[in-house]
């Protein structure tokens, strides 16, 4: 994939505020390429997920090739390629947790949300059709202590059972 | 019954103790001040040596020694902290970044100071969303109070942190996949030699470090070598004992998971055994052991045997298994073994980085393996050898010895010992992943063999009682071997 062939619909720029952040990150690392990672974290906060033209963005305030954004994109599970929903429910399902009955915990959030859980390369299969909730399984959460453990978004709900799992959802706000 | 004793977490629960305010009324500083008033970088150095401090990430190495392999002649070298806690079972990091971060940023100025260091990384985990605006907040707040910055506290040294976001790959908490996916590429791990002290992040001098290595750097400084030294078991052997070559010294932030009651972690000195370290945890949830796994899902289980072996550097690695990451994982009798492998191996062919074939590959074969087993469909074989003797008909012949062999059983520790051989301990790539994968993968096979054979004969998992499903000790190559330290005496 090179520059040329990627379809670029709307063009992609930092906010105000991130370009600011942006500018405080760069000046942390000796070569630009260091500031890959937090760089990404902030596009795909301010666009949802990461797009071609984020990506392409994202490369020309580094000083690289597209196809060396795409690369790193494509290893790292946070980054999403694809659209997710408002809120991203990550369920850990490693030793601890399942020693600590996080399936019954699974089935329920998939029967509720009716739906499957989603697959690095399938977002669209763990998303609700109304675009509200994305249910996908992660490794340790290093939480173990409180396993079974989910995340919706940026927070951690600890010890939980069917019925937390229906608490939390109600407070969401739509 | 075993004391915790806290050191590292001693403050932890104390409001507010987040904020520079109070961590200062808690001696906050003053180990650093301390150093830099008290001591030359050198002695720094020394005193760490002495002390015997050893790498809490997962390898164990001796901090000090690998300080010693800096080179100090080549500017600027790098300090990078590993705060990826990934290691299935560990969550002893986390506590410290979301509620005492300004320990781990003291720990840090020791060590910069110590090193010569002016630029430190906080590799942290991607997930630690709370964690990390906790630290940044206290980063923050000691750049204000002049902790941090230019010219710090008026010594000439200059010293900066900062935080650094991972993004959920489990291969970045491996000291030179760490330092790649800090420089902004795929987070996969660098061929050794060049070790990271040499040539590591940007090609300069770095040293990594886990958390927890770092914030027991205040507390060596704070009240000294021989105060830390009393910490930890003592063998009557001196080769083990403090201060000589394999020391265990200070204290671990033990995490406990899995069939405890209060699962969580607990400061306890190195050395108490795994027994002990159930008790502390609240007992057993259930009736009786089945296994344990020692140090963070990479380490060989251990079984009912075992649970004499002290929990500390040299006693794991005598028992064939290791400490690695401190996360302890305990199973009840109503585990099955094949099913916690199988939770294991899909971790593990999940987060291998691809570079190398044989984990590549070999990962997700042990994977497909042990589901297979698991699904009831673990392959069996009779074979048939030649052997002479009185044939049916009476004449002198190949009257053909049969034998079941447990074809998957087989293939499995196969493919297994061909990522990494456990026992000659010797690896075909590129980093210790390889080790993390065959490790568990060979140890439950071995130790539990009859919970497989019976998932392959009867073609479902069958959860056998702790007697059956365990191999007795005398048939346990890895418990002849171990030696239980009380009575470590004739080993040479
Ligand atoms: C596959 C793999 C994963 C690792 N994950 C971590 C980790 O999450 N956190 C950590 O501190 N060390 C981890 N390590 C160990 C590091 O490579 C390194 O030894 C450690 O950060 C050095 O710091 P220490 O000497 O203070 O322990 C991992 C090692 C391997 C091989
Ligand atoms: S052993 Fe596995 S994880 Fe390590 S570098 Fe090779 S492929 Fe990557
Ligand atoms: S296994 Fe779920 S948090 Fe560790």
């Amino acid at each position: 994939m090179s520059e040329e062939i990627i379809q670029i619909e709307t063009p992609f720029q930092f906010s105000e505020e991130n370009k600011r952040e942006f500018d405080e990150l760069i000046g942390r690392y000796p070569v630009k390429e260091a500031a890959m990672l937090p760089t990404l974290h902030l596009a795909q906060r301010q666009e949802g997920y990461i797009t071609p033209a984020v990506m392409k963005y994202v490369a020309e305030l580094l000083e690289l090739s597209v196809m060396k954004v795409k690369d790193v994109v494509t290893f790292y599970p946070m980054f999403f390629e694809e659209p997710v929903g408002k809120y991203v429910i990550r369920i850990c399902h490693t030793l601890p947790c399942a020693l600590r009955d996080c399936k019954v915990v699974l089935d329920h959030l998939k029967e509720k949300l009716g739906t499957d859980v989603a697959s690095e390369t399938n977002l669209a299969k763990g998303t609700t059709d109304d675009g509200k909730f994305t249910l996908m399984k992660v490794e340790c959460l290093a939480s173990c202590d409180v396993a079974p453990v989910i995340m919706v978004n940026d927070d951690l709900y600890k010890n939980l059972t069917p019925e937390k799992v229906d608490e939390i959802l109600e407070q969401l706000p739509n | 019954m075993v004391q915790e004793k806290r050191i590292l977490y001693e403050h932890l629960d104390v409001p507010n103790i987040n904020t520079f305010d109070v961590f200062r009324q808690h001696d906050g500083y003053t180990r650093f001040e301390k150093a830099i008033a008290e001591y030359q970088p050198e002695e720094i150095a020394d005193m760490v040596k002495e002390a015997g401090l050893k790498g809490r990430g997962g390898a164990g190495f001796s901090t000090g020694e690998k300080w010693s392999f800096v080179p100090r002649d080549i500017e600027p070298r790098y300090l990078c902290c590993n705060a990826d806690e990934s290691e299935p079972g560990t969550f002893s990091n986390r506590y410290v970044l979301e509620k005492n971060p300004h320990l781990l940023i003291e720990g840090i100025l020791i060590c910069c100071y110590a090193m010569g260091i002016e630029t430190t990384y906080i590799y942290i985990r991607g997930e630690f969303t709370l964690g990390k605006k906790m630290l940044d907040a206290a980063i923050k707040e000691a750049y204000e109070q002049g902790y941090l910055g230019e010219n710090v506290r008026d010594t000439g040294l200059n010293i900066n942190i900062y935080s650094h976001p991972g993004a959920g790959a489990y291969i970045c908490g491996e000291e030179t996949g760490l330092i790649e996916s800090l420089e902004g590429k795929r987070g996969q791990p660098r061929n050794k030699p060049p070790f990271p002290a040499v040539q590591g992040v940007f090609m300069k001098p770095t040293v990594v470090q886990n958390v927890e290595t770092l914030c027991n750097l205040p507390f060596i400084v704070g009240n000294g070598v021989e105060w830390y030294t009393q910490m930890g078991p003592t063998y009557g052997d001196a080769r083990f004992d403090p201060p000589k070559a394999d020391p265990n010294t200070g204290t671990k932030l033990y995490c406990i998971s899995g069939d405890v009651n209060e699962p969580g972690v607990y400061e306890l000195e190195l050395g108490l055994t795994c027994t002990e370290l159930i008790e502390v945890a609240g007992g057993l949830r259930g009736e009786e052991v089945k296994a344990v796994i020692p140090g963070g899902s990479s380490a060989p289980i251990l079984t009912q045997y075992e649970l004499d072996t002290r929990l500390d550097f040299t006693s794991l690695t005598l028992a064939k298994s290791m400490l690695g990451s401190g996360g302890i994982i305990v199973m009840n009798e109503t585990r099955n073994i094949v099913d916690c492998l199988l939770n294991i191996m899909k971790f593990y062919a999940h987060e291998s980085c691809g570079q190398c074939t044989p984990c590549r590959w070999g990962t997700p074969w042990v994977r497909d393996i042990v589901q297979r087993i698991a699904d009831g469909e673990g392959r069996q074989t009779t074979i048939t050898r030649p052997k002479f003797g009185i044939t049916e008909s009476g004449r002198w012949g190949d009257t053909g010895e049969t034998e079941e062999i447990y074809e998957d059983l087989d293939l499995l520790e196969n493919v297994a010992n061909n990522i990494a051989n456990v026992d000659t301990m010797t690896w075909n790539t590129i980093c210790v992943f390889g080790i993390a994968v065959s490790w568990p993968a060979v140890s439950y096979m071995r130790k539990f063999r009859p919970e497989f054979e019976a998932a392959i004969r009867e073609s479902k998992l069958v959860t056998l009682p702790v007697a059956e499903a365990t191999v007795p000790p005398e048939e346990n190559y890895a418990y002849q071997q171990r030696i239980i330290p009380k009575e470590m005496v004739d080993l040479e």
